[in-house]
């Protein structure tokens, strides 16, 4: 598994977690969208590694992961 | 000199209860809004966080001069470990212990990418007995012939009160429907 | 040869409705030296298989269980006879609320570590253990259907080659099937892959036929004359976008209005979501608001945009497959009776007159 700080990561929302805080589509600048419920779509985003790490970290519900088994 | 020590232990410490009471309606607004916006509660979650962090700066100070000056015997220790100082153990007791508390939630929350939620969360609801003991701890001690200190003191006191109860008396509806479908037979 | 090779060999896949390879799970359960759960539920609707199984292969039933692991559980819903027949057997048992997701893979599992039976939220499969949300430890624990454990222990008796002789190259051996609706002979009938449909239709006494669910609140609909000339098995019925899953078959005769029953599952559907997944929790019960008003027939057209739109936001977006089900059952009723609903957007659904008339 490489984890150099310029490879991509995968974000994967925890559905369980998610209180719809909605900080997700803020943060990410729309990549994550919001649905009429305002739980965000889609379920998993791959993006740059540090903004993937920025993201997580910004949720409050801590409903982000970064997936696992890449 | 020490009487100006003595003046910037009270001064930061009223300093740290009008902080520490922000970050927390912060957090009750964060947790307890009605309705979400993405672009508010980042607002909000970012000034909770910063602030939570800022707001260490005076405590230290706060706790830092309260040892120092000698006016009143407060040891090291008792600035770590509650109830032991000699100089009103109790009342300087609580605030020891609110800083205990404090530290934990803060330290947790540094750490929560690398800690279970349920650790975190556990951790960070202690912030509901930390509150009120600071709010005593201040109130009863440092500002009894201050009438400006004590009464922004208390003035802390009702505005947490206040949100504290809003909190309390409703959800979003993730967590009212979350709670709705718990109470059904799921075991 | 091992009993996985024997698995493989013979092509077992799981009889539950998801279709994945047994041996493959029994390799991953062997090496993590996992428990066995046997879920007899039925838990999906029109399904009465493993209540058959256990009622009258218990022997061979635990012995394929006693094949797979050391220490096993039998899932039944609670208060079911069911469930009176395992314990009369002194077998353990683990009594399961009747709700539709608690027989779910993930929600057992919880359910045997002293949790809800509710879904859980996983990045590796849950048959290899893991964590709840409670920051409970979950053992490796291996979920089968009570079927595919039955069907083990014929593997192992009778052997793979016996077992290809049914069924199809691809989807091998016997299978049972569950025929329900609008038909003479309601009940569970052994069939395998490759069957026409028209069989198990007249083995059922089903005459009038308007459409036919498959695979309950996981599958999708046919048209009544498709499903005559349609076969039985995952390939057959892939034109029409759904599985053989479970193996239920339900058929909706001609008095019966599709929308209305439609309608009805999806409301049954919206209170049936853990209420975990946000994106369910309010996804299905918007598109199930949404059905009961075009089966009353007052649904503005334009909002069956809207209603697509809701069902095709569900996939995928739960911690199970619990609203991906819905989405496609609904889609496919949708699609399958199209005629029917375009009657309801016009108001001019005969039944649905009649049904306004007799509560008038
Ligand atoms: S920020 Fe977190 S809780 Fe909020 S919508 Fe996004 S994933 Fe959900
Ligand atoms: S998707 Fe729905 S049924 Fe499945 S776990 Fe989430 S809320 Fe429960």
């Amino acid at each position: 598994m490489r984890r150099d700080k310029r490879g991509e990561d995968e974000v994967v929302v925890d559905r369980v977690a998610c209180t719809a805080h909605g900080v997700c589509s803020v943060v990410s600048n729309g990549a994550i969208e919001l649905d009429e419920f305002g739980y965000p779509v889609p379920s998993r985003l791959t993006m740059g590694r540090r903004d993937a790490r920025e993201l997580v970290a910004q949720c409050p519900a801590r409903a982000l992961l970064i997936a696992r088994d890449r | 000199m020490n009487e100006t020590l003595w003046y910037v232990s009270r001064a930061t410490g009223t300093l740290s209860i009008v902080l520490m009471t922000v970050v927390m309606i912060l957090g009750l607004v964060l947790s307890g809004a009605r309705q979400r916006a993405g672009t508010r509660t980042t607002v909000i979650q970012g000034v909770h966080r910063s602030l939570a962090l800022g707001m260490l700066t005076f405590l230290v100070l706060h706790i830092a001069t309260a040892v120092a000056e000698t006016y009143v015997h407060i040891d090291l220790i008792s600035a770590f470990v509650p109830f032991t100082s000699p100089y009103r153990r109790f009342l300087v007791g609580l605030g020891t212990l609110g800083a205990d508390i404090l530290a934990a939630v803060i330290a947790t929350s540094v750490l929560r990418q690398r800690i279970s939620q349920r650790v975190w969360r556990i951790v960070h609801r202690a912030t509901f007995a930390m509150w009120p003991l600071t709010i005593w701890h201040g109130i009863a001690m440092g500002t009894s012939n201050e009438p400006l200190l004590r009464g922004t003191t208390i003035a802390c006191a009702v505005a947490g009160g206040v949100v504290l109860i809003w909190r309390i008396a409703g959800s979003h509806r993730d967590s009212a429907r979350r709670r709705e479908v718990l109470r059904q037979e799921w075991t | 040869m091992s009993l996985v090779a024997l698995l493989d060999d013979a092509g077992l896949t799981g009889r539950g409705g998801a279709r994945f390879p047994t041996s493959i799970k029994l390799k991953s359960a062997l090496e993590t030296g996992a428990d066995l759960i046997v879920n007899a539920c039925d838990g999906e609707i029109g399904v009465h298989k493993d209540a058959l199984v256990v009622a009258e292969h218990l022997d061979a039933l635990q012995h394929g269980a006693d094949l797979l692991a050391r220490r096993v559980q039998w899932a039944a819903h609670r208060g079911s006879a069911t469930e009176r027949r395992l314990r009369n057997a002194g077998l353990r048992v683990l009594p399961v609320p009747s709700r539709y997701v608690a027989s779910e893979e993930s929600a057992l599992v919880s359910l045997l570590h002293g949790g809800r039976a509710r879904p859980i939220m996983r990045q590796a499969p849950i048959s290899t253990g893991g964590k709840d949300a409670q920051g409970r430890r979950l053992r490796p624990t291996l979920v089968l259907n009570a079927e595919t454990v039955w069907r083990v222990s014929q593997i192992e008796r009778h052997g793979a080659a016996w077992f290809r002789g049914y069924g199809t190259a691809e989807e091998p051996g016997p299978r049972l099937v569950t025929m329900g609706g609008n038909v003479d002979r309601p009940g569970v009938y052994d069939s395998e892959a490759g069957v026409p449909m028209r069989d198990l239709l007249e083995a059922a006494g089903a005459v009038d036929v308007r459409g036919v669910g498959i695979s309950g609140m996981s599958g999708g609909w046919l048209r009544g004359r498709d499903a005559w000339a349609a076969t039985w098995s995952d390939a057959g019925l892939a034109p029409y976008g759904i599985p053989t899953g479970t193996g239920a078959v339900h058929v909706l005769g001609r008095s019966a209005c599709p929308v209305d029953h439609l309608a009805q599952i999806a409301t049954f559907a919206a209170g049936e979501s853990a209420g975990q997944c946000g994106p369910c929790m309010f996804g299905v019960p918007a598109v199930a608001s949404q059905l009961e008003r075009l089966a009353d027939g007052v649904l503005p057209a334009e909002e069956m945009l809207d209603l697509h739109h809701r069902l095709g936001m569900l996939p995928g977006r739960g911690a199970c497959r619990f609203p991906d089900g819905v989405s496609r059952f609904v889609a496919s009723g949708l699609r399958t009776f199209s005629a029917e609903v375009d009657a309801h957007l016009a108001g001019e659904c005969v039944l649905m007159q009649e049904r306004a008339g007799a509560t008038r």
